[in-house]
């Protein structure tokens, strides 16, 4: 890198107000005749990501016999049946149940591992510290263990169980400890030894200052690791033969087996699945895409 | 050690204890098991005795019965992993830089391109082969415009690029929130003091830009690269586990251990599964070290 990188010059920086706006200006300019094209770029990254959705919707609203006489077309008579009858010919109901309940269990469970082993980890409170710390990077370089996860779980006879499900998923906490640990350094610990003089024990200390105050990082962590779980189907295609346990997304894969020519319903199912996505989505935005940012700079 | 101001240790003891029981029982030894049973005949039935059979997986991973099958699936994988990491990270990058600028909507742009993360391998699954499927749809009738028709997931030749597409649509979302990140913190002046010195977009970008985004071109880099070397839910959803068009090594560990091309009659093999975890693992590991020198050399010399 050269001078042409490096901070402003000083003339520069005690230029008159005049001067600056006369920059600004050049700026503007010079970047104006790009615009269009900006934006006619942006539309076309839209444009890709939004026409299967959209195509996806139109399909779900049409009957099979409108999509093969044309699959392209806009729909003219909504059949708002599909739903209805990919809800009740899909089962979604109870596979939705299935996720909200793994997705609940499992990554409450590993938010709760990640905070509980974090902040100590975080504040020296151990002993071996640089121990737990190079445990948390080693969760994210693990070899992919089925195999031996499904024969864990045979052996100890949590096989085909929602509860050995739920622990397997829990304990995939990946990025969880370490962003715990990283956002906990930036609470002060003055605050700790207040507590404590107080007569605060740990666990107290734990649900009444910490949980609260580490609230953003424990979101992203809860989130990123539900993101994970919800949409899982190879580990609960091994570990939960039994249709009756399946989540959603497994519920969704044998939909697609069953009924593989029927796109209007199949289109309909997959809105089903996704629509509760997308709004949950809406909502949550911010923490996720800080959360990934964050586990990134963690 | 810092100073434990609480008192008592054992409410610290417990749930630290707690969390790493879990932790050790249900990642960290099955991940270290892999190796163990890799040296093994395990079989995917219960009662079965298990005996140490040394180096037999690993020279049946080499056999000649076997050789053919499992180049297939390497060459699959690395086909896959370079080509969507490559494609993501340069795609990645012109998008966050599209959406770095005063655009409207841009907070829009992002969040769309974010969706397929949320959506999932399943729904994501689901659109693209309702997009390809080879009787009616939008890439058939496009197709047709041109007198052709394909098979799309069903085509051998395309198949596997295909999967490939919709790997690189699904992950741009991460890699594009990352390098926005990364351009955020790039100070402002850099820029004016680029343009004084009369510098062109072009130079803006390469001298500007990419080296004081470094960290994150590293960080998407490692990411797609571990990522892409072990995925396989997508290939799995989108043309099943036994194509062999789209046979990846880690679709193999699956096929291998828990059905599809059953290889005797008393349930899967999986200790040869695991043997192929261990060289999927190995050749993970010596990428993203091998990518990380490289790209931390780079760093350093920007």
């Amino acid at each position: 890198m050269t001078a042409t990188t490096s901070t402003p010059r000083p003339a520069e920086r005690d230029a008159p107000v005049a001067a600056r706006t006369a920059l600004d200006a050049r700026r503007r300019r010079l970047i104006r005749p790009g615009r269009i094209v900006n934006y006619a770029l942006v539309v076309i990254v839209v444009f890709c990501y939004l026409f299967p959705l959209l195509f996806l919707l139109n399909t779900a609203l049409k009957s099979n016999a409108d999509f093969f006489a044309n699959p392209v077309g806009l729909v003219t008579s909504p059949q708002w049946a599909n739903f209805g009858q990919a809800w009740v010919q899909g089962n979604f109901g109870a596979y939705i149940l299935n996720s909200v309940l793994y997705t609940i269990c499992a990554a409450g469970l590993g938010t709760a591992i990640a905070v509980l082993m974090g902040f100590p980890v975080s504040r020296g409170y151990l002993r071996w510290p640089r121990l737990w710390n190079a445990l948390f990077v080693v969760m994210l370089f693990l070899p992919n263990a089925l195999i031996t996860q499904f024969q864990l779980l045979l052996r100890m006879g949590l096989y085909n169980t929602q509860l050995g499900y739920i622990l397997i998923m829990a304990a995939g906490v990946g990025v969880g400890p370490l962003l715990i640990a990283g956002y906990v350094k930036s609470l002060p610990r003055e605050l700790d030894e207040a507590a404590a003089v107080d007569g605060s024990g740990y666990w107290r200390y734990l649900i009444t200052f910490v949980i609260p105050m580490a609230k953003p990082a424990i979101a992203t962590v809860f989130i990123l690791q539900a993101i994970g779980v919800w949409n899982d189907i190879i580990l609960a295609t091994i570990l939960l033969p039994d249709p009756a346990k399946s989540p959603i997304s497994l519920g969704l894969y044998a939909f697609q087996g069953t009924y593989t020519n029927d796109w209007g319903l199949l289109a309909a199912a997959t809105m089903i699945v996704a629509a509760p996505l997308v709004a949950a989505y809406l909502f949550l935005q911010r923490y996720l895409v800080g959360g990934v940012v964050g586990s990134v700079k963690g | 050690m810092s100073t434990y101001p609480f008192g008592a240790r054992s409410p610290l003891r417990i749930t630290f204890g707690f969390g790493l029981v879990v932790l050790v029982v249900f990642a960290i030894v099955p991940a270290v098991a892999v190796f163990l049973i890799s040296f093994t005949d395990i079989r995917g039935l219960p009662g079965i005795p298990v005996n140490w059979v040394g180096l037999d997986n690993y020279e049946r991973f080499f056999s000649a019965a076997r050789i053919g099958y499992n180049v297939n699936a390497l060459k699959n994988t690395l086909i896959y992993a370079v080509v969507s990491t490559v494609a993501i990270n340069a795609l990645g990058l012109a998008i966050a830089v599209l959406l770095n600028q005063k655009l409207r909507g841009k907070t829009f742009a992002r969040a769309v391109v974010f969706l397929p993360t949320i959506l999932g391998v399943t729904v994501i699954g689901l659109i693209w082969s309702l997009f390809f499927n080879p009787s009616a749809g939008p890439a058939a009738t496009v197709w047709s415009w041109f007198g052709a028709d394909s098979a799309f997931f069903g085509d051998p030749n395309l198949a596997l690029g295909l999967v490939i597409f919709v790997q690189i649509w699904a992950g741009l979302g991460v890699a594009v929130v990352i390098y926005l990140a990364g351009l955020q913190a790039i100070p402002e002046e850099l820029y004016e003091a680029a343009d004084i010195d009369g510098a062109s977009g072009g130079q803006r970008l390469r001298l500007v830009t990419v080296p004081l985004l470094a960290p994150s071109i590293t960080a998407n880099v490692l990411l797609a690269i571990v990522g892409s070397l072990q995925s396989y839910q997508l290939a799995y959803v989108l043309t099943g586990p036994n194509n062999p068009a789209t046979q990846l090594l880690s679709l193999a560990i699956f096929s291998q251990a828990f059905g599809g091309s059953s290889t005797s009659g008393l349930g899967q093999s999986q200790g040869y599964a695991a043997t192929i975890s261990v060289i999927q693992f190995i050749i993970v590991s010596v990428a993203s070290l091998l990518v990380l020198i490289y790209l931390r050399r780079r760093e350093a010399r920007l």
